[in-house]
């Protein structure tokens, strides 16, 4: 594109990202600062993994963007195209293809392999934030590892619902070290997070934070011994693929409470139906 | 047979060709110049300007058109295109003191040297709606005085305090300013670094807690001891040549707020000070930034932090428009997912409150289940010793 | 703002040593990406070979490194057996990266196992800021994944074994990594080069043994 660099990011501002990713993942669950960028696009929609992926990206890289599991939303299309016109790569939506996946909300329900890079958009990557909102203070929580408040939040819930009342960015404990925000991900992919062999980056680019989880990493999702971390689950499969095992959105069919379930992850649900048939 | 929503794409592009149709408007009127625009709506250039924190007229006026006059994303584009530039030179710090002054005034002192100069202000008129500008009329020139260049010297208002010892004196003390457009943000913040979030900051926040602090939420009995708008030289030092030399003048507005004094034991009452500077012809801005920056000194200056406009971290962190207007309008984009598992949840619960809550067993939701009550008592976990049974930790 | 006019002036015959990357957004975008993969997966060989040529000393990898991630924003600070005039002078002519004497005070430190001193200060960050710490960059004669210290921990499936020599100078090195443990999350994560190789061991990683220990190598790759 003319006037812009490859990727977008001038190589100074790849430079202090790239630098800051080396110590996420020597850190892992640790929220590295670092000098955000104004994108060309609002913050919220995805700037922090943007930024990552502009300063990651080569040009043999093969990206996929997903936004809900889905690769034809319209911030996935949006986001693609912009890689598409700053770098010229080439795009797929096939998980299994793809050297980069930048995603928002969901990790893919293919397992993912050794040397893809997953690169999350995360609106507030502080996990403590809703009960401590100030930022000095969730610091010196991480700092003194001070996460009792996040299970009396949790158990809250348990003394309030008879459940853990948290469905998404369910929060998870990093190599024993760091409580982590895994982004709003229901909690069914937190699983997927633990001994990936991709690598896992999270940018919040409003936040001005990163953070990575290395491959084969032990994360944990916070529990109690009575209510152990579960799950979701649907009585019902994939209406078009039929799968009994992917995490399912539920579309409104007519005005008179009909609704079907389908596949989140477009990529896997076309796949199966392409073994199917 | 349900098919995923398809063409994405397609509906975005011809979403943006909507949007410059509406932008274009009646092709019967002659389209906006920039020019126009920079000309007859300076004050919102100047606002654009100020918070995107780029000064360039031009660009300013071109994204005020582009964003169909909505300031928010005008100021959003600016900033995103200053993000782009390379930093060629630092700046030498600009002398409001030597100001090629247009307005000027103090609420402190009826007469000053170098005079009271009310300069193009909406100040006195009468908000009456101009019928005559409705109908095109033409508009007499501004006579010009012959003698500005004359014109006496008109030091500081504070400068005047501080010869008596009256107001805090505010000393370079030579170190290197944060910047706040590289460097994520480290709170506790310094003023220098404060100072340059609230020059950025919305004019519409920064006015609101500002007006705060004059209801009494963190009240800091303020004087406007001195406005001033005009034209600044900009200097760099070139190091090759030894030399500073001037790079340009740019449009500010200045403001001193003489706030209500301090004092201990071992040092005497003085006045303290709040700050506003921005770019362009930005009056009220500057008014409200001074008052927040005084609001946001209490912890330095030993006052009990009690509102709003004095916590700092909650003041700067929200200050800021295009971080704030992005992540609301984020909430636009899809949530399917975390939608439906908040929906399944909410299923559950609701079927589980329903089996409870037949007569016989008398259950709400607002009480824990007889089960949960159980097995909290069985872990022996009281509501204050809870990690005991904890996973993870 | 640094000027790097100044540095130009009499490096022509030294700066010769020292390539530049050929392709400075596309290279340094490749070395990057091999460090990073390096960090992630403790004691993975990498292979960098940004461009042709062999700078004195450091090795392809580290130089790439340096290059890769240097500029006006990064201190480095060089140890003694690898400080020379024309090392000087190329890194600063190429990244514009500010050399330091103070090793608290370096983004990355130029080093080698025989000059390694466990005294040295180099910054571990601080528990609120763990970040902010020095990374080594350390120039190894060899670098293999065969008998040798025992790596587990992030980015290790099981177990990896890694080999930087036996010299007294490895020994201590590797002893100063392995207590990055306790004093996790401060500590300092190193960068071994050896020619076109390059590996990490990051301060989340758990070292065991050494090269004399017993154990029979097993290749975890």
């Amino acid at each position: 594109m003319n006037g812009y660099n490859f990727a977008y990011l001038d190589e100074q501002t790849k430079r202090m990202i790239r630098r800051g990713l080396l110590k996420a993942v020597a850190i892992p669950g640790y929220q590295v600062p670092f000098g955000g960028r104004e994108m060309p696009m609002p913050y919220g929609w995805g700037t922090g993994g943007v930024q990552l992926t502009a300063s990651i990206l080569g040009a043999d890289d093969i990206l996929k963007v997903i936004d809900q599991g889905a690769d034809d939303t319209t911030n996935a299309v949006s986001i693609r195209h912009f890689f598409q016109r700053v770098a010229g790569v080439e795009t797929t939506t096939a998980t299994i293809a793809a050297d980069v996946i930048q995603t928002r909300h969901r990790i893919p329900e293919t397992p993912l392999r050794s040397g893809q890079i997953l690169v999350f958009q995360v609106p507030i990557p502080e996990p403590l934030r809703f009960i401590e909102p100030s930022e000095q203070e969730t610091r010196l929580m991480h700092a003194l590892e001070e996460y009792g408040v996040m299970h009396v939040k949790l158990y809250e819930d348990i003394a309030r619902y008879g459940h853990i009342a948290t469905t998404y960015a369910y929060p998870v404990k990093v190599d024993d070290r760091y409580v982590m925000d895994p982004s709003p991900i229901p909690k069914f992919d937190n699983p997927k997070l633990n001994d990936s062999p991709a690598l896992m980056l999270f940018g919040a680019g409003r936040e001005k934070r990163l953070y990575a989880i290395p491959p084969y990493t032990r994360v944990e999702s916070l529990d109690f011994e009575d209510h152990p971390f579960e799950i979701q689950s649907w009585e019902e499969n994939c209406a078009l693929c039929g799968s009994d095992h992917s995490y399912l959105d539920e579309v409104i069919t007519d005005d008179k409470g009909g609704r079907m379930f389908v596949c989140s992850d477009t990529d896997y649900c076309q796949t199966r139906r392409g073994e199917v048939a | 047979m349900y098919v995923a929503v398809k063409g994405g794409e397609q509906a975005i592009a011809n979403a943006h060709r909507w949007l410059a149709d509406r932008r274009r408007g009646d092709r019967q009127r002659p389209e906006l110049e920039v020019a126009q625009i920079g000309d007859q709506l300076r004050l919102a250039v100047d606002r654009v300007m100020s918070e995107a924190s780029l000064y360039d007229p031009e660009l300013a006026a071109l994204a005020f058109k582009q964003a169909s006059g909505d300031l928010t994303e005008a100021v959003f584009l600016l900033r995103a295109y200053r993000t782009t530039l390379p930093r060629l030179a630092i700046s030498e710090p600009l002398n409001t003191g030597d100001m090629r002054l247009e307005r000027r005034i103090s609420a402190t002192y009826k007469d000053i040297p170098g005079g009271q100069i009310l300069g193009p202000t909406y100040d006195y008129t009468h908000r009456l709606l101009d019928f005559l500008q409705l109908a095109g009329a033409d508009v007499p020139p501004a006579e010009v005085r012959e003698d500005v260049s004359e014109a006496e010297p008109a030091p500081g208002i504070l400068d005047l305090l501080d010869d008596e010892g009256l107001v805090e004196r505010e000393i370079d003390d030579g170190a290197e300013p944060a910047d706040i457009t590289r460097d994520p943000p480290d709170y506790p913040m310094d003023r220098a670094a404060r100072l340059q979030m609230l020059a950025r900051g919305d004019e519409g926040y920064l006015l609101a807690l500002g007006y705060s602090t004059q209801r009494g939420y963190g009240r800091n009995h303020p004087f406007a001891g001195e406005i001033r708008l005009g034209q600044v030289e900009v200097e760099i030092h070139v190091d090759e040549w030894d030399e500073t030399i001037c790079v340009g003048e740019i449009a500010l507005s200045e403001c001193q707020m003489i706030n209500q004094f301090g004092g201990t034991r071992e040092a005497a009452p003085k006045f303290t000070r709040g700050y506003g500077l921005a770019f362009g012809h930005n009056e009220r801005k500057t008014m409200a930034m001074a008052l927040v920056d005084r609001a946001l000194r209490a912890e330095e200056l030993g006052e009990p932090v009690i509102g709003p406009a004095q916590q700092a971290e909650f003041v700067l962190a929200h200050a800021d428009s295009v971080d704030a207007s992005g992540f609301v309008s984020h909430l636009k984009l899809p949530h399917y997912v975390d939608f439906q598992s908040e929906l399944d949840l909410l299923r559950r619960l609701r079927r589980e409150h329903a089996r409870n809550s037949s007569p016989d067993l008398g259950e709400s939701l607002d009480r824990p289940s007889t089960e949960e009550e159980t097995s909290a008592r069985k872990s022996g976990q009281g509501k204050h010793d809870r990690e005991s049974g904890v996973h993870g930790l | 703002m640094e000027n790097r006019m100044t540095t130009e002036k009499d490096t022509s015959l030294d700066l010769a040593a020292w390539p530049a990357l050929a392709d400075p957004i596309h290279d340094s975008q490749r070395c990057f990406r091999q460090v990073l993969g390096a960090l992630s997966e403790p004691g993975k060989r990498q292979t960098l070979t940004p461009f042709q040529g062999s700078p004195p000393h450091l090795g392809v990898a580290l130089w790439g490194t340096l290059l890769a991630l240097c500029d006006l924003e990064t201190r480095v600070w060089i140890g003694a057996d690898l400080d020379s005039a024309s090392l000087r002078q190329a890194l600063t002519f190429h990244t514009g990266a500010r050399l330091v004497d103070d090793p608290a005070l370096a983004d990355f430190a130029l080093l080698t196992p025989e000059s390694f001193d466990p005294a040295t200060p180099f910054a571990m960050g601080s528990d609120i800021y763990p970040d902010r710490s020095t990374t080594l960059l350390v120039v190894v004669e060899t670098l293999v994944n065969q008998l040798g210290w025992r790596l587990s921990g992030p980015g290790i499936a099981e177990s990896r074994d890694l080999n930087i020599g036996d010299s007294a100078g490895c020994q201590a090195l590797m002893k100063r990594l392995g207590a990055n443990r306790a004093s996790f999350p401060c500590g300092i994560d190193a960068i071994f080069g050896a020619g076109d190789q390059l590996a990490a061991i990051p301060r989340s990683t758990r070292i065991a043994g050494g090269p004399s220990r017993p154990t029979a190598a097993t290749e975890v790759n």
